[in-house]
């Protein structure tokens, strides 16, 4: 019981810090491709008395001149007596950013192109803009928060587990000290069941994850957010993998080396 | 006949303690050797020098090519490899049973699983254990204990087996045999250092005696 109950405490830690990392990463994603789709959307109009090259907007963004001769047709039609040829328009650009910028970002952009004398004006959608980005923030940092929770507990689950091992091993790991047993052989023990229970938590933590995905709630969040989602699963278990054995292998490494 | 141990103005210290002082002596290959003295006098501590669970103080002491003062821990496990250590509280693995115990030193040698179940099985049929192969230590007396413990000692050919007060607390019928054993194994060449405060009476083969007193060692004849 108390052997079945050690085994439980590292599968727990281990599912708990895998699936945590497993949310993070993909609320990241998520997130990720979400910004991208705002910025795609977003622009920022500048209108300028020169025609306007990246360095002179310095390389903030993709820099696109508006067409606006369609409309300058409308008003030539609409204002029959003013001479259009002997007024000089101004040049008309969209400027698509790189990252989606914070508020204040987006204020420092405004005043440092203001600041160049041959910009006359710029237009934000600063408002909606504010709103979504700081809804992203807010997610972002509920997700970083939580999965340092999960980590943190997960780790004070797994400290708890060395004590116990210390405790459950200790005197064997000793006695084959006296006789010469080298390092791999007095932690085999240890190394067998951290491999045990690194494996049962990957595979719970694939569980998991499989049922997670294919949830009718995460399809529709994804639907909702119009992103194109694509989850490698492989290469998360994968990673996961990597992770799972790493923790569970220094942590029975530190129960060997520690051993008084 | 080598010199198997040889110790040279050895002091050995206990939470700074002195135990051992500036002691001289000698253990050849294939000696029987008791080593003497009260309860406390450091015995145990010589013994556990011997293996290198403590760092002489001061002096030297060698043991076969291995100098004691200056071990690195690979050296430690090359020479416990070759010793046959026996203690007063068995020191058997609890979770193991009694077969898989004996094998210990052949598994750390990395003899294959088979080989080394057979060979264990000869070496607790030697010590008259065979029937408890698959019993655990907490199943067994004390003295069948000590039994599985010496075959343990043994089984890997050591060159030295040190044991410390290994017939104390065991009844006369046990201590005789595990004394037996003793001789037995020093019979076939193994070098044999007995920590106890005293030497078995009617014992009826050539050994020698170190007396400790107030932290000297001395030779008795």
């Amino acid at each position: 019981m108390s052997s079945l109950k050690s085994h439980l405490t590292l599968i727990l830690a281990l599912t708990s810090i895998l699936f945590s990392i497993f949310i993070f990463r993909i609320f990241s994603e998520i997130l990720y491709k979400y910004k991208q789709t705002i910025i795609d959307n977003y622009s920022i109009v500048i209108v300028s008395t020169n025609k306007l090259t990246p360095p002179d907007i310095n390389n903030l963004g993709e820099l696109k001149q508006i067409n606006i001769n369609s409309e300058l047709k409308k008003l030539k039609q609409k204002y029959k007596n003013i001479d259009f040829s002997n007024i000089k328009l101004p040049y008309f650009y969209k400027l698509k950013l790189n990252t989606l910028p914070s508020p204040r970002e987006l204020n420092n952009i405004k005043e440092e192109l203001l600041n160049k004398p041959f910009i006359k004006k710029i237009m934000t959608k600063s408002s909606s803009q504010t709103k979504i980005y700081n809804l992203l923030m807010l997610l972002e940092i509920i997700s970083k928060i939580f999965m340092f929770l999960t980590t943190i507990l997960g780790f004070l689950l797994i400290i708890k587990q060395l004590e116990v091992w210390k405790l459950l091993h200790n005197e064997r790991m000793y006695i084959m000290e006296l006789f010469g047993a080298p390092f791999w052989f007095r932690g085999a023990a240890l190394f067998k069941i951290a491999f045990i229970d690194a494996l049962i938590a990957l595979i719970l933590t694939s569980i998991l994850i499989i049922i997670t995905i294919n949830s009718f709630i995460f399809e529709k969040i994804i639907t909702d957010l119009g992103i194109d989602f694509h989850i490698d699963i492989l290469k998360e278990i994968l990673l996961l993998f990597v992770i799972s054995f790493l923790i569970s292998f220094i942590s029975s490494i530190i129960v060997v080396i520690g051993r008084k | 006949m080598g010199k198997l141990v040889i110790a040279n103005n050895l002091t050995l210290t206990y939470e700074n303690t002195p135990i051992i002082k500036s002691a001289n002596f000698t253990i050849n290959s294939g000696d029987f050797v008791f080593l003497t003295g009260i309860s406390g006098s450091g015995k145990t501590t010589i013994i556990k020098s011997l293996y290198g669970e403590l760092k002489p103080h001061s002096g030297s002491l060698r043991v076969g090519e291995f100098d004691l003062f200056n071990i690195k821990k690979s050296h430690l496990s090359l020479l416990r490899q070759h010793l046959g250590i026996v203690f007063q509280d068995f020191k058997l693995i609890p979770e193991w049973n009694i077969l898989k115990n004996v094998m210990l030193p052949l598994l750390i040698a990395g003899i294959n699983k088979k080989e080394a179940e057979n060979l264990a099985i000869k070496y607790l049929n030697k010590v008259k254990l065979s029937h408890k192969a698959d019993k655990f230590p907490a199943e067994l007396s004390g003295g069948e204990q000590q039994r599985a413990a010496i075959a343990r000692a043994t089984i890997h050919n050591p060159v030295m087996i040190l044991a410390d007060e290994p017939i104390s607390g065991l009844d006369e019928y046990s201590a005789s045999l595990v004394m037996d054993l003793f001789k037995k194994a020093n019979k076939l060449g193994i070098t044999i250092i007995i920590a106890s405060h005293s030497i078995p009476s009617a014992f009826d083969i050539e050994f020698r005696q170190l007396h400790i007193e107030k932290g000297k060692v001395y030779e008795l004849s």
